[in-house]
């Protein structure tokens, strides 16, 4: 009997200690792996890019990348986009993370400081391709100085106006407007009225954009800047909530919200069937006008200035090439972002994709290219002229969570129910004292 | 003899033990581990990668004392908890007893209502968030024929949560089997002695249905308190990472995500957690002290 129950308990551990193996198979795994690539070095890249339209361009790079070296191959692992960063973070507490890993700008700087991503100091001193980017995306890649991420893709914001709509009442379809005032006076002229509702809308602000891109754009600086300092409550934005709520009361919450469905629901976007007359977003936009009313008369603009010579501030976020603390080939890692954020690559990515990329030339040279239509050049070109004009909002180190705190007040205000004094203040003490608490 | 059995049975024991060995190192290792280290974790000043300093109970004391926002995703969680809960439970046993009924199409029937609980997560919020739609959505379309004009539902910041109870009653489905099953297994002859006895509909239901399925209501009412305080996904999806308007549908989890994962306070999020666990268990505990006066397990002797 008891023999037997030696046996059983025998047989219990060994089962046991075979599963424990198989914790150390990650090891094996990353050896079998590199014997398998013929003595390369793998270099392990996640993206959110797994879409029937971005997954064959970033793959062709890749392959590009891998014929052209002798020493590393690029293995790239599709992680979608709800799971990547909460994987990355899981895979670099666990100490066995990817080697290059895509992204957001906005936080960079923020996960330098917590040590995810790497310092890219030392392969920045013996080959510096800072000057490849545009020096805004650039910034943000900063902490205390040194960079943790290669910018790699951007956006901006533009207006989007349809000529057809300016030709019917009058306006001169090559001069869109460049002015707050501007703007007004001239959706007040495309206004369509009928009865309660409108067969033409000439502008609505918060379409296609938030209240904070406004802000943005009458201020010229972010509400929080990367030292902590808050700029919440100050006349310059109380002007644009003002500013804003004259467009709601102009139009009636009906009115909007009835377009505003439409618009999330992109096929009816009311801007593609000409009832929306102007109408804001990013430079990509044009793909679908492409694809859901390609006989649309239409043009590009930047963002009218609040006031004459204030400057056509825009907004901007996009994506960076980190490496993650712990990554086990950083020096291959950086060959691989070297060549990912090189003209050709870049080119390559903006053309297929018709994405705005972080590096100029290669934007540039893009919005020449022959094989793009010339409405796409055109929309590209602004795009590209638009870039230093764009400000991007880098999550602030001593309050990374303070729209949760702003947003509130200023819904507050759009419904009514705070005014924007009232609500600018409180959020000014509320965003200070977060401030405060992380110091 | 007697010696012989006694070791007999100790080693019955011991096998038993090896048995279930698997499980106990899983609940070790899986969730014992992690749950303690996550209490040890919520003293310090964790961030996953490159500090975790005792910090004492300065989590807490922020918390509870300095968050600005820790208060209102409380109050969002217990509004959407005090709600859902009671309304899901209702409804499940309404739509049970009806279901319970002989009818013709009876099938037909209980699949229809059963099949919202087959279908779930983000696709469901997708299209809930076409139906309520303001402008252009079903339900205030159909609200519109009888003359109501319907709210902004997700737009406006009072009526979003009470969206989101909707959504949830839209799924009773799941509870629905559980009571339709539990409602098969009333024995007829009571309900035959009730009637000889001049019981009415609604006494017999009362009387007889009622405590009979007692059981399967505080399982279901224990289950789905735990699971309400858990609301995440709904949120996150339909405020598309957001807070919803006026942070009306910052539920506690989202919240607690949002520092974990946004701002890297693992350590915080952790703190936030235990408060969490704190608040479900003496409400769990209530409920099983509260048991006893009101479930009815067949054949228990009444005290």
């Amino acid at each position: 009997m008891f023999k037997k129950g030696m046996l059983f308990s025998l047989i219990a551990v060994m089962l046991l200690l075979s599963g424990c193996a198989g914790f150390q198979v990650g090891s094996d795994k990353g050896a079998a792996l590199e014997a398998g690539a013929e003595g390369k070095v793998v270099v392990d890249f996640w993206s959110f890019w797994g879409s029937e339209i971005r997954r064959p361009v970033i793959e062709k790079i890749i392959e590009d990348f891998n014929n052209s070296q002798d020493e590393i191959v690029v293995k790239h692992t599709f992680v979608p986009w709800g799971d990547i960063w909460t994987k990355e973070l899981a895979s670099i507490a666990a100490g066995d993370p990817p080697d290059v890993v895509i992204n957001d700008i906005k936080a960079t700087a923020l996960r330098g400081q917590k040590k995810q991503a790497m310092n890219l100091s030392q392969f920045l001193e013996k080959d510096d391709i800072s000057e490849r980017f545009y020096p805004e995306l650039w910034e943000a890649t900063l902490y205390e100085g040194d960079s943790y991420g290669v910018p790699f893709n951007t956006d901006t914001r533009i207006l989007y106006y349809n000529k057809e709509a300016f030709k019917e009442v009058g306006l001169d379809p090559e001069k869109p407007p460049t002015t707050w005032a501007e703007l007004e006076e001239y959706a007040a002229k495309l206004d369509k009225k009928n009865g309660d509702t409108y067969d033409r809308l000439g502008f609505y602000p918060l379409f296609g954009i938030n209240y904070d891109v406004w802000m943005l754009n009458a201020a010229g600086q972010n509400v929080v800047d990367n030292k902590g300092n808050v700029e919440v409550d100050t006349d310059i934005n109380r002007q644009t909530l003002d500013w804003l709520l004259g467009w709601k009361e102009r139009y009636g919450d009906n009115v909007i919200n009835s377009y505003k469905s439409q618009i999330d629901s992109q096929q009816s976007n009311p801007f593609f069937t000409g009832k929306l007359a102007m109408f804001v977003n990013t430079p990509t936009f044009n793909t679908q006008i492409r694809d859901y009313a390609p006989e649309l008369d239409f043009g590009v603009a930047m963002l009218p200035e609040s006031e004459p010579g204030n400057g056509h501030t825009s907004w901007g976020g996009g994506f960076v090439a980190e490496i993650p603390e712990g990554s086990s080939h950083p020096k291959e890692a950086w060959e691989f972002i070297k060549y990912l954020t090189d003209q050709d690559a870049q080119e390559y990515w903006a053309v297929k994709n018709y994405d705005n990329v972080a590096n100029i030339k290669a934007a540039e040279a893009t919005a020449k290219n022959a094989e793009m239509s010339e409405k796409d050049r055109i929309v590209y070109q602004m795009a590209v002229e638009n870039m230093p004009n764009t400000l991007l909002t880098p999550t602030p180190l001593q309050a990374p969570d303070f729209p949760t705190l702003i947003n509130p007040e200023i819904d507050n205000v759009m419904l009514g129910k705070k005014t924007p004094t009232k609500a600018l203040q409180d959020a000014q003490a509320a965003v200070e004292r977060l401030v405060k608490e992380n110091q | 003899m007697k010696k012989r059995k006694l070791h007999f049975k100790r080693q019955e024991g011991l096998v038993g033990y090896i048995f279930i060995l698997p499980w106990i190192i899983g609940f070790l290792i899986f969730t014992a581990g992690p749950l303690l280290f996550s209490l040890g974790a919520s003293f310090t000043n964790y961030n996953i990668t490159s500090q975790m300093d005792f910090i004492g109970i300065r989590n807490y004391e922020k918390l509870l004392m300095d968050d600005q926002l820790f208060w209102t995703s409380l109050y969002n969680t217990l509004y959407y908890v005090a709600f859902s809960v009671p309304l899901t439970t209702i409804g499940a046993i309404f739509l049970s007893v009806l279901l319970n009924q002989d009818v013709p199409g009876l099938r037909f029937f209980r699949t229809i209502y059963y099949l919202p609980a087959v279908l779930s997560g983000v696709g469901v919020y997708l299209l809930w968030m076409q139906l309520l739609d303001p402008g252009t959505g079903l339900i205030n379309m159909m609200l519109g024929w009888v003359g109501i004009d319907g709210p902004n539902w997700l737009f406006d910041p009072e009526w979003t949560k009470p969206s989101l109870i909707l959504m949830k009653l839209w799924s009773v489905g799941g509870g629905m089997l559980l009571y339709l099953a539990s409602l098969q297994g009333v024995p007829k002859s009571l309900y035959e002695a009730a009637e000889i006895d001049g019981a009415s509909t609604w006494q017999q239901f009362r009387y007889i249905t009622i405590p009979m399925i007692t059981p399967v209501i505080f399982f279901d009412v224990v289950t789905s308190l735990i699971g309400g305080f858990q609301i995440f996904q709904e949120a996150y999806v339909m405020t598309n990472g957001g807070g919803g308007p006026v942070n009306s549908l910052l539920f506690y989890n989202y919240y607690m995500w949002n520092k974990a994962f946004k701002v890297f306070d693992m350590g915080y999020a952790m703190a936030m957690s235990w408060v969490l666990f704190l608040i479900v268990f003496v409400l769990t505990m209530i409920n099983l002290k509260l048991a006893p006066r009101w479930v009815h397990y067949e054949g228990e002797a009444k005290k």
